[in-house]
């Protein structure tokens, strides 16, 4: 009995930073969304601003660069992830080493990612096209971030570099908790290294693949730190996502209810899409 | 089979091998240009190496501007905010291991959903409360933001490896005549270590290289953190790369340490607390 006030104390200090910083934020961006109107101390609520970010081009762009870069940077993530924590899984020599250079970019700020990859593009001064130039490969620089056409594109390639460790980390766990056995049956059996592949670690994998990918796509979704430095959105809107646009809205142009619908909006998208990875989560509670 | 698992060995060596570069390489470029002069970074085409090798950038860097100030909060603002954040995780960690009360289930499972929105959905409303209380554009404003958005992870990890520890270590401790405070820090704490070192790894990187935060809380120069301040150099009409690449060497120092040192537990600790 006197137990359960005991968990009251041990959660308490944890539970009321909760409910002021993020209980109290959501609930007020929610309320401004809706664009109250006040008259004789009651509030009546519209939807013009949800209209306004369906109706706009520029949501619409918006939303369409975020799905671009969330839907390529997570599949690339996984890609190179799973190869290399197939590799890292083998005995091969220099493992450790290995492995922690292959983690190494994580241990990168996303914001920093962004400036060294900003200069890394730089088209006069930038290593990516000194090193087109010396290969032949192309005859003048490339303006990878100014250049409407190439900007998006080079955006995902320098969050593919900075976030795939994440996802190789827990696949790598994942193929280390695979019981031996398993591999050994099968040989014995006569199955080929791909079938090995196909049956007994993709099927293994199951989990882990589920719980990398929505964790992947929600925090790329939510990206902020890397578009910002490396882009801050251009050129025009070329590069600019969700998280941005919210940004852009609330402390550069103070149109507070309209970003509230906008993060209300890609708020409710980030749950949805993160809906496996929480009843993965919970079920196991 | 042997000559197959033989030819997979040297594949991998390879895979690794490339990947080893292209992990490094833009590391290294960005390493190798702190040490150019101003006029060499300007130079068409870039060289490979510094021609002349010199530590003006770092030296520009520190004494010109702000920066000690700019590391400074960095460096106070992460810290503390992984000692908050560990701390406070860790006892909520254990009440909702260790006590069934009543909303226990509905605050889970907020605490997990809380994970999936995003800053900017709450850095608005947060900017004005710290705008009403006088907190805005200060580092306590800034500690108690990034606290609590680390708080969830923390709190799920923790009370993951409090979780597979037996209850009856707590038991013993209490019929040993210590408290619950007692049997949390004397008994419990111990076996989580790993699990702490992972709340901790992942507090500070947060913190240390959060933009957003401090980028709406803070307003004047001296308050900037490092990546805040990057973020203007880059904003301003001519950017000075050699100096910004020296302050970007700078600010991956902690984080690296913390990697040189931790990659393993970090492995582990991932593995045996909220991915299982």
């Amino acid at each position: 009995m006197k137990d359960r006030y005991q968990g009251y104390v041990f959660v308490s200090p944890g539970v009321l930073l909760f409910v002021l910083v993020l209980g109290f934020p959501v609930i007020t961006t929610l309320f401004n969304s809706f664009c109250p109107v006040w008259s004789a101390g009651i509030a009546k609520f519209t939807l013009q601003n949800y209209a306004k970010v369906t109706q706009d081009w520029v949501p619409r762009k918006v939303l369409g660069n975020t799905l671009v870069f969330v839907s390529c940077t997570v599949l690339l993530h996984f890609l190179l992830g799973l190869t290399v924590a197939s590799a890292l899984d083998t005995e091969v020599r220099g493992k450790r080493v290995f492995r922690v250079l292959a983690i190494l970019p994580w241990a990168v700020p996303d914001s920093i990612a962004g400036l060294i990859w900003r200069f890394l593009y730089d088209p006069l001064h930038g290593s990516v096209n000194k090193i087109l130039l010396t290969l032949h490969l192309i005859e003048t620089p490339i303006e990878w971030l100014s250049n409407p056409a190439l900007s998006l594109m080079s955006v995902i390639f320098a969050d593919v570099w900075r976030g795939y460790p994440f996802v190789m980390i827990i696949l790598l766990a994942g193929l280390q908790s695979i019981p031996p056995e398993l591999y050994e049956a099968a040989e014995v059996d006569g199955a080929s290294p791909v079938q090995r592949y196909l049956r007994i670690t993709l099927p293994q994998l199951k989990t882990m693949i589920i719980i990398a990918l929505a964790l992947d796509t929600v925090w790329q979704f939510r990206m902020f730190g890397l578009v910002y430095t490396l882009t801050g959105g251009g050129p025009g809107r070329q590069t600019e996502t969700l998280p941005l646009l919210v940004y852009k809205q609330y402390f550069n142009y103070f149109n507070f209810e309209y970003a509230a619908a906008v993060a209300v909006t890609s708020a409710v998208m980030m749950l949805m899409l993160s809906l496996p990875y929480l009843w993965i989560m919970l079920r196991r509670e | 089979m042997r000559l197959e698992k033989k030819r997979g060995k040297r594949l991998g060596f390879v895979v690794l091998l490339i990947i080893a570069v292209y992990n490094l390489s833009p590391l290294v470029w960005m390493f190798l240009n702190s040490f150019k002069s101003d006029a060499e970074i300007q130079q068409y085409p870039p060289t490979w190496w510094p021609e002349q090798p010199t530590v003006s950038a770092y030296h520009e860097i520190w004494t010109e501007g702000n920066f000690i100030a700019y590391f400074t909060n960095s460096a106070v603002v992460a810290t503390t905010t992984t000692i908050c954040s560990a701390f406070i995780g860790l006892l909520a960690g254990y009440g909702f291991s260790r006590f069934g009360f009543r909303g226990r289930g509905l605050l889970l499972t907020l605490f997990l959903a809380s994970q999936m929105l995003p800053g900017v959905l709450l850095v608005g409303p947060y900017f004005k409360v710290l705008a009403f209380t006088g907190l805005y554009d200060t580092r306590v404003g800034l500690i108690i933001a990034l606290t609590t958005i680390t708080l969830p992870f923390s709190t799920w990890m923790l009370k993951g490896y409090i979780d597979s520890i037996p209850k009856e270590l707590d038991e013993a401790a209490l019929i040993d005549g210590c408290s619950r405070w007692g049997a949390l820090f004397r008994a419990v704490l111990p076996s989580v270590a790993p699990g702490l070192v992972a709340t901790i790894i992942y507090a500070f990187l947060l913190a240390w290289g959060d933009l957003l935060w401090a980028l709406c809380l803070t307003t004047t120069d001296s308050m900037y953190t490092i990546p805040v301040a990057l973020a203007r150099l880059v904003g301003e009409f001519r950017i000075q790369w050699a100096q910004i690449m020296a302050g970007a060497s700078i600010a991956l120092i902690p984080p690296l340490i913390i990697y040189a040192f931790l990659t393993r537990l970090l492995v582990r600790g991932l593995t045996a607390g909220s991915v299982k």
